[in-house]
């Protein structure tokens, strides 16, 4: 079976004479006793056969073109698109490219490349700035629209990781010994109130009034949060959760994430 | 490379010679000795005659300015075949989807020609037809193997320095390339089993 396995392999260089004579005269010798092996050679003949079926489409398109006018054509293409001087045989031609010249040009460049370096650090500090230090050069319009799109993503972000600390504390009070306001929450808690006072000028400066008194709201909590040190007491559990119902948060955090995400500058 | 290639090869050194020197009769010359093999190259993998008479000329621009890479121990056709290959190939996978869509939608199922009246023997249109789209269903390596064994003539020892393969691999996927067409073909034509 592994002799007509190895034979098979062969079938094709075989008939298309690309054997050497030995393994020639092998397959030959195995075609003689395996009746299987002279019908798989036979279905691939008659597949080689098929094959010709596009040769004389081929032949036909072949005499369909204008040989002469091609070869023409193609070499005024060349001589006229490459508009390259012609090279003088057996004399050496000045060429920007040369093997020689290449060490050349990269020392130059790289010198190029170390000057401007050494220009640019030895004279940035000296450049006039517009604007008080300010090196932006795009329209006023197009950076006002900057600082809405940080504005809008620094919020979205403040408000989802709000989110999470506050769903959390609510879902505690049916778990309790699951969050802990003293460590992880307290913790968060701070992060919140140091990332809402970044947060604060571009909440200003974007006009984002609503965000805003979400934003306010949130971080009164968080303050509240972060005070209480080692443990919550059950009376200071039921304020904070009042205060989150009382005024909607999570509902309200939930659509003002929903109108910012929308809202894409 | 055999005795006559080695002198034919001899011959191209002394035309891309004067070729590189800008004498365009040498260039032209050249043109004109390998313009069909690029081309029936080109012709076969791309089935059209316009996109292949186009890459025709893509490939001796690309000749022109590549001249001065070409090693003289290189078999200068199979260097030639080589960059028109890539061409078709780039043209190929650029245009594939496009050609694609302004085929025919008629699946090689529908063409099945021992299908209905039971004969086996298939109009050459049909076959062709048949067969080229069978020609089409083979992997890329595949078909470019098939393509220059059969209709452009070449040795596996060619189509090796072509693709940049072993004799062996040309060999294997040649096999493969042959049997999957077979299998393809097979129920579609009533081959004989």
């Amino acid at each position: 079976m592994s002799e007509c396995r190895r034979v098979r392999e062969n079938l094709v260089a075989f008939l298309c004479g690309e054997l050497g004579e030995g393994e020639k005269e092998n397959v030959r010798r195995h075609l003689n006793a395996c009746s299987l092996c002279r019908r798989e050679l036979k279905q691939l003949q008659q597949t080689l056969q098929s094959a010709r079926s596009l040769n004389p489409e081929m032949e036909k398109t072949l005499a369909s073109v204008n040989w002469e006018a091609l070869a023409e054509k193609i070499v005024h293409a060349v001589w006229n698109e490459e508009a390259r001087p012609r090279r003088l045989p057996g004399r050496e031609r000045f060429r920007l490219s040369a093997p020689k010249l290449r060490a050349v040009f990269a020392g130059l460049l790289l010198g190029v490349l170390v000057g401007a370096l050494a220009t640019y650090l030895v004279f940035r500090g000296r450049l006039p700035q517009r604007n008080g230090g300010e090196k932006l050069f795009a329209s006023g319009e197009f950076l006002d629209r900057v600082d809405l799109e940080i504005a809008r993503r620094e919020t979205l972000d403040y408000l989802e990781k709000s989110q999470y600390v506050l769903l959390e504390f609510v879902e505690s009070r049916a778990r309790p010994g699951k969050f802990e306001p003293g460590g992880l929450a307290a913790q968060r808690a701070k992060e919140l109130l140091e990332k809402k006072k970044f947060l604060n000028p571009q909440l200003e400066k974007a006009q984002m009034a609503k965000a805003k008194e979400i934003c306010d709201q949130i971080e009164l909590l968080f303050y509240e949060l972060a005070q209480i040190s080692e443990s919550l007491t059950e009376q200071q559990r039921q304020e904070i959760q009042n205060l989150i119902e009382e005024r909607k948060l999570l509902l309200r955090i939930n659509l003002l994430r929903k109108e910012l995400q929308e809202s894409e500058v | 490379m055999d005795r006559t290639d080695v002198a034919e090869n001899e011959n191209i050194q002394i035309l891309l010679e004067k070729a590189k020197g800008g004498d365009r009769l040498a260039f032209k010359t050249i043109v004109t000795l390998y313009q069909q093999k690029v081309f029936l190259l080109a012709y076969s993998i791309l089935r059209n005659r316009e996109d292949a008479r186009d890459i025709v000329q893509e490939t001796f621009l690309k000749l022109y300015r590549k001249l001065d890479a070409y090693e003289r121990e290189k078999n200068f056709q199979a260097w030639l075949l080589q960059m028109a290959k890539n061409l078709c190939l780039d043209y190929y996978r650029k245009n594939y989807s496009r050609r694609k869509e302004l085929e025919s939608a008629k699946s090689i199922e529908e063409l099945n020609l021992a299908a209905d009246d039971g004969s086996n023997n298939p109009t050459s249109s049909d076959l062709r037809q048949v067969f080229s789209r069978c020609l089409e269903k083979l992997g890329d390596r595949q078909r470019l193997i098939f393509v220059l064994k059969h209709y452009n003539g070449l040795q596996y020892q060619e189509i090796a320095q072509i693709l940049n393969i072993s004799v062996g691999t040309v060999k294997s996927l040649h096999f493969k390339a042959v049997r999957n067409l077979r299998n393809l073909l097979g129920p579609l034509v009533g081959m004989e089993s």
